[in-house]
């Protein structure tokens, strides 16, 4: 499962990162950054 | 610095950026978190920032999956089919028609414990048959909203009582009766209030205008496949662990939503993700900001003085308390109420019957998945019926929930005499 | 030329993104490390908990296990600290313990760090500090303070809900708790694993006693407390009844039948070892706990408690000298030292003989570092 949970992170987190390109307004994109840490460090093993 | 003073500078902070600057919530939850963070001497303190909102990882995740799930159920057609079915079945009979969606709306929160699995599941499906039937947008919102609240609290799995009994080390036994009591009439209650009014009986004619198109003749019965995959494992894990794997939430969503590319109309699962987190990006970013904002409240001491000055109220201010306290807290989350003011709660009103004062604060802390800014069940609700202000929503849960939480105080109240009965 | 500022502008936020989780990783980093500890002369052998249990190789869940004595037979006491690594006193406990103990007779084995991987995160929302440090005579030793649960990047994702060993329902979070894991599995998640090790050395040591050491908040029922399993009922209350003669007041409570998965249950019950659990009241892990600061660790001082005891809400008195760490662990060292002396009674044919064990009396008037090694020391 954790490996499962991982590949659903990293799902997600790619996702993000084409969503944050794909906007347009700025605040949302803030959004994004800021929900795309948790993804980042739970990805690398971090927290 | 007090603590009082940076709690209040926190939200004074959080006040003008959302409401004066027009930020979004989230972003001006994340801001006022870092302002009191400067103010009570912590720096930037972002390692605190960052761990904050990690209180809400797995929740996001279950968010962001029960998101996409949805949208793979509308754009395969299994959502329309789906209200077809219920259509046909029930709209000759209103009194069964609400009760039945209750249930419908109820059985994932009862399974799981958690509101926003109710609403975007269940929910979803009974939306578009509400509406069909003649019941505004914002009351089949708020009948959603107050469903899943409802099943959340229902029995088996009640997590606000296990969390609460986790805090005082109170097996998870012997709840199942205590929690029917409260949850019965307000289930009852809340649907015919919501509904009975405004729900029409239509003529078969009529009904086969507003039924949506069924797809069952295209693809047979393997468009169901994703819901009963996606219900059963979420009932397996929980009624027959073992037997069935607990997979968890966020994976049983996604099986389901793979599930769906095959079963229903053609769909491609890229450009769906990205609807459902464009949609659900507002909400995400809240928790963040909320889990911010908690963490430095905790580290300054501003969380320590709130629940002591709740504590500290002589005895019938205490019941008072409560009311207010325990459903404001869940502005946070209904889980982080039970957890922060509900262990306390309970300590504080150790000499009655613990059972029934932890199921009563349950139905009174589940009221918190209402309180804005972040209003789970609110905010959810109002995206599946498709109403832009949630706020709209939430003015007609306010009846429901205040007779909700008049039920918990008088169980709260009259637990020594219920103890009795019982 | 608006879209290619757009994405300029997306790319920054991403970069910004990247370089926030960049500087809170040496942070996160920090926490895994482990502080040394310096066992005293007396150490027999300094195992791996995973030579109980293989299935614990190369996880973050193994840990070093401390033995001492059993040249000459008699006793073996199992202690355990660190079970939740957000109660000081129950780690700093055992490591004055492995740093200054001898055993002439029996054998005493001490787990300082019993969940290792919970030492390596801080919990989301409660705002720790990363440790304290406490005063020796050579210079300051810092200690982590960590979380109640196992780490998540080790254990994840939590079920729905936790059905633990013993078959009792939880909340899915308490299975990253290793005080609900018990009697643990052999093929189950990372801390039902450290759970199953641990009943293996006490059945192939083949514990006589042994002992949970913890803490709880000071609004939490029970507080100041020995629970005891049925096993140990007799030698509890004797226990008792002498640490009341040298000024400790504790409660006893039976360890409750329908509340499974707890180590003063579970050891009972599947290895028929006397099992007790301490407890002593901590308000840096309590709900109504102030500002994080070293002083709520170290000094125990917070005004929320001062003022909830006036109001009746908490289980111990609580006034604005606070209960500091020091007399937190002066009560765990009287508590052992007299319920090994009490097995010494009731078992004379399995005595225990402990030297250099730090008095209560001296650790409350001189302090914790007096009794720890200075940071220096090979």
């Amino acid at each position: 499962m954790f490996i499962v949970y991982h590949l659903i992170v990293f799902y997600l987190a790619s996702h993000f990162i084409w969503y944050l390109f794909r906007e347009n307004e700025f605040w949302k994109r803030v959004s994004v950054a800021l929900v795309l840490i948790m993804f980042f460090l739970r990805l690398f093993l971090i927290k | 610095m007090s603590e009082a003073a940076i709690f209040l500078f926190m939200i004074a902070t959080f006040a003008l950026l959302a409401m004066v600057l027009k930020l979004p919530i989230g972003v001006s939850l994340v801001f006022s978190a870092l302002a009191g963070s400067l103010l009570g001497g912590e720096g930037a303190a972002l390692h605190h920032l960052v761990e904050g909102s990690f209180g809400y990882f797995d929740t996001i995740l279950i968010i962001v999956t029960a998101m996409i799930f949805m949208k793979v159920l509308q754009e395969s057609g299994i959502l329309d089919t789906v209200t077809a079915l219920l259509l046909k079945s029930f709209y000759r009979r209103k009194v069964a028609l609400l009760l039945t969606v209750m249930a419908l709306v109820m059985f994932p929160g009862m399974i799981t414990g958690s509101s926003t699995t109710a609403v975007l599941s269940t929910g979803a499906l009974v939306a578009p048959v509400l509406m069909k039937m003649g019941l505004s947008r914002v009351k089949t919102g708020a009948l959603i909203a107050m469903g899943a609240i409802l099943g959340m609290i229902a029995p088996p799995v009640n997590i606000l009582v296990m969390i609460m009994g986790g805090g005082v080390d109170m097996p998870y036994v012997g709840f199942t009766f205590p929690l029917l009591i409260i949850v019965i009439p307000l289930a009852v209650s809340t649907s015919l209030w919501l509904g009975y009014k405004n729900i029409k009986i239509i003529e078969y004619n009529q009904m086969k205008e507003v039924l949506p198109e069924s797809f069952f003749k295209n693809y047979g019965f393997r468009l169901y496949l994703p819901l009963i995959i996606v219900i059963g494992l979420l009932l397996g894990q929980s009624l027959m662990p073992g037997i069935i794997p607990d997979i968890g939430i966020p994976a049983i969503f996604l099986l389901g939503s793979f599930l769906g590319i095959f079963c229903g109309k053609p769909l491609n699962i890229l450009k769906t993700t990205q609807k459902a987190i464009e949609e659900s990006m507002p909400i995400l970013c809240i928790l963040v900001g909320v889990g911010m904002f908690i963490q430095i409240m905790t580290l300054t001491g501003a969380r320590g003085w709130i629940v002591t000055s709740f504590l500290s109220f002589p005895p019938l201010l205490l019941y008072l308390g409560i009311a207010t306290s325990m459903p404001l807290f869940g502005a946070v989350s209904a889980f982080g109420s039970a957890s922060i003011l509900g262990v306390p709660f309970i300590l504080a009103m150790i000499d009655k019957n613990a059972i029934l004062t932890s199921s009563a604060l349950s139905a009174v802390a589940g009221l918190g998945d209402l309180m804005p800014p972040t209003a789970l069940a609110g905010i959810f609700a109002a995206q599946v019926v498709g109403e832009a202000n949630y706020f709209r929503v939430l003015r007609f849960c306010l009846m429901p929930a205040l007779f909700e939480l008049v039920i918990g105080m008088a169980v709260l109240l009259f637990a020594p005499l219920l103890d009795k009965l019982i | 030329m608006k879209c290619l500022k757009d994405r300029l502008i997306s790319g920054l936020l991403l970069l910004l993104s990247l370089a926030l989780c960049f500087f809170s990783t040496q942070k996160f980093r920090e926490q895994h490390k482990k502080e040394t500890l310096f066992p005293s002369e007396g150490l027999a052998s300094r195992e791996m908990l995973s030579s109980y249990f293989p299935g614990l190789i190369d996880t973050p869940g193994d840990t070093e296990v401390y033995i001492y004595g059993g040249q000459n037979p008699g006793g073996n006491i199992l202690i355990l600290g660190g079970a939740h690594p957000n109660e000081p006193a129950g780690y700093v406990t055992a490591v004055i313990l492995i740093e200054n103990i001898q055993v002439s007779q029996g054998k005493i084995i001490v787990i300082p760090r019993a969940n290792n991987s919970g030492f390596t995160h801080s919990e989301p929302q409660e705002g720790n500090l990363r440790g304290y440090s406490l005063e020796t005579p050579g210079g300051k030793r810092f200690f982590r303070f960590g979380s109640r649960l196992t780490n998540p990047i080790h254990q994840w994702p939590d079920p729905t809900l936790y059905i633990n060993p013993s078959g009792q329902k939880l909340s899915g979070q308490e299975s990253r708790n290793l005080n609900r894991c018990y009697p643990g599995k052999p093929k189950g998640h990372l801390t039902e694993k450290i759970a199953f090790a641990i009943m293996e050395i006490i059945k192939k040591e083949k514990i006589d006693l042994a002992i949970d050491l913890h803490e709880a908040a000071p609004e939490y029922p029970v507080v100041n407390a020995i629970v005891f399993h049925e096993n140990s009922a007799e030698l509890a209350s004797y226990s008792l009844m002498e640490l009341q003669q040298i000024g400790f007041e504790f409660r006893l409570e039976l360890s409750p039948n329908n509340l499974r998965g707890l180590s003063h249950r579970e050891w009972g019950d599947h290895a028929q070892v006397m099992a007790i659990l301490l407890e002593t009241a901590n308000p840096s892990q309590g709900r109504l706990k102030g500002k994080s600061s070293l002083s709520l660790i170290i000094e125990g001082k917070d005004r929320n408690y001062s003022k909830a005891a006036k109001f009746g809400l908490l289980f111990v008195p609580f006034d604005s000298e606070g209960i500091p760490v020091k007399l937190r662990v002066a009560r765990h060292l009287a508590a052992i030292k007299i319920l090994l002396s009490s097995f010494n009674e009731l078992n004379p044919e399995k005595r225990i003989e402990v030297n250099h064990m730090p008095s209560s009396s001296q650790v409350k008037l001189k302090g914790i570092g007096q009794f720890l090694c200075p940071p220096y020391r090979k």
